[in-house]
């Protein structure tokens, strides 16, 4: 099929992804103070991690990957160690009174989501030119 | 007969400059996707292509003109902007798809022109 914007494709992967990205994002900061988590233990931060897909539809297989689409690779846990602070009259508190929280800092997610909302209207902008594009394509021979 | 009102070179290279900012917009639309994925490496047109639009121009052989293909490839010479490898630079993209847009606006004016002048030539009245 013929794409009439072109590049439509890729570009609605990329929304999708980000969209993803924003809802990991989301997630992070609401639980924040979670201590406890799906495994019983403080939550993880997570992380998405982004891949290309090369397109070999439509038959048309255009050397150095071109209309190659993003999609999330996987949502991983970041690694690091929850944090742990004083806190003895936490019903989450160890014999010594140390309360493990999840090592999320607000400040980086802030700093995430912003660059993913940038990300997202980089986008947007790809799909307002494909638009003034294909209009102006379509009033060829107009005047 | 008629096809000799379409064959001719600037009519031909017009067709192909608008074929090939479709293919650039795609490779736009492909490196803004891509904007964070590690290790993506940035796409453009290739650099051959213009080459061989100006030597068939500069030939004036409408055959070649037709055969012209253009195609993509990875573009050598961006440099990663950080360190995982990834070689799209947000700005830059969006002055490129800025500038793709007024192109391929010239490009259709021009096809547009041409054709409103040949309607001129065919019916005596301006339309």
């Amino acid at each position: 099929m013929v794409e009439i914007l072109s590049g439509i494709q890729t570009t609605a992967s990329a929304l999708t992804a980000e969209r993803t990205r924003l809802d990991v994002i989301a997630e992070n900061i609401a639980n924040a103070q979670t201590t406890r988590g799906p495994d019983g233990g403080p939550y993880k931060r997570r992380v998405v991690v982004f891949e290309t897909v090369l397109q070999h539809a439509l038959g048309r297989t255009t050397p150095g990957g071109a209309s190659a689409t993003v999609r999330v690779a996987r949502i991983q846990t970041d690694p690091r160690p929850p944090l742990l602070v004083y806190r003895p009259g936490h019903p989450d508190a160890d014999a010594n009174g140390m309360v493990a929280l999840p090592n999320i800092n607000v400040h980086e997610e802030m700093a995430d989501l912003i660059a993913a909302s940038r990300a997202f209207e980089a986008n947007l902008a790809v799909v307002k030119n494909a638009r003034a594009m294909a209009l102006q394509t379509l009033a060829i021979g107009k005047r | 007969m008629i096809d000799a009102l379409f064959n001719q070179t600037n009519y031909l290279a017009a067709k192909r400059m608008l074929d090939a900012v479709a293919l650039r917009h795609q490779a736009i639309a492909a490196n803004l996707a891509n904007l964070e994925t590690p290790g993506y490496q940035r796409v453009d047109l290739a650099p051959s292509f213009q080459q061989e639009l100006q030597r068939a121009i500069a030939a004036g052989d409408p055959a070649r003109l037709k055969q012209l293909q253009p195609a993509l490839a990875p573009d050598p010479t961006a440099l990663p902007n950080g360190r995982d490898g990834n070689t799209v630079n947000l700005e830059q993209e969006l002055l490129e798809l800025n500038q793709n847009a007024l192109v391929h606006a010239f490009q259709t004016q021009l096809i547009t022109g041409r054709l409103l002048r040949l309607k001129l030539a065919i019916t005596g009245r301006p339309v």
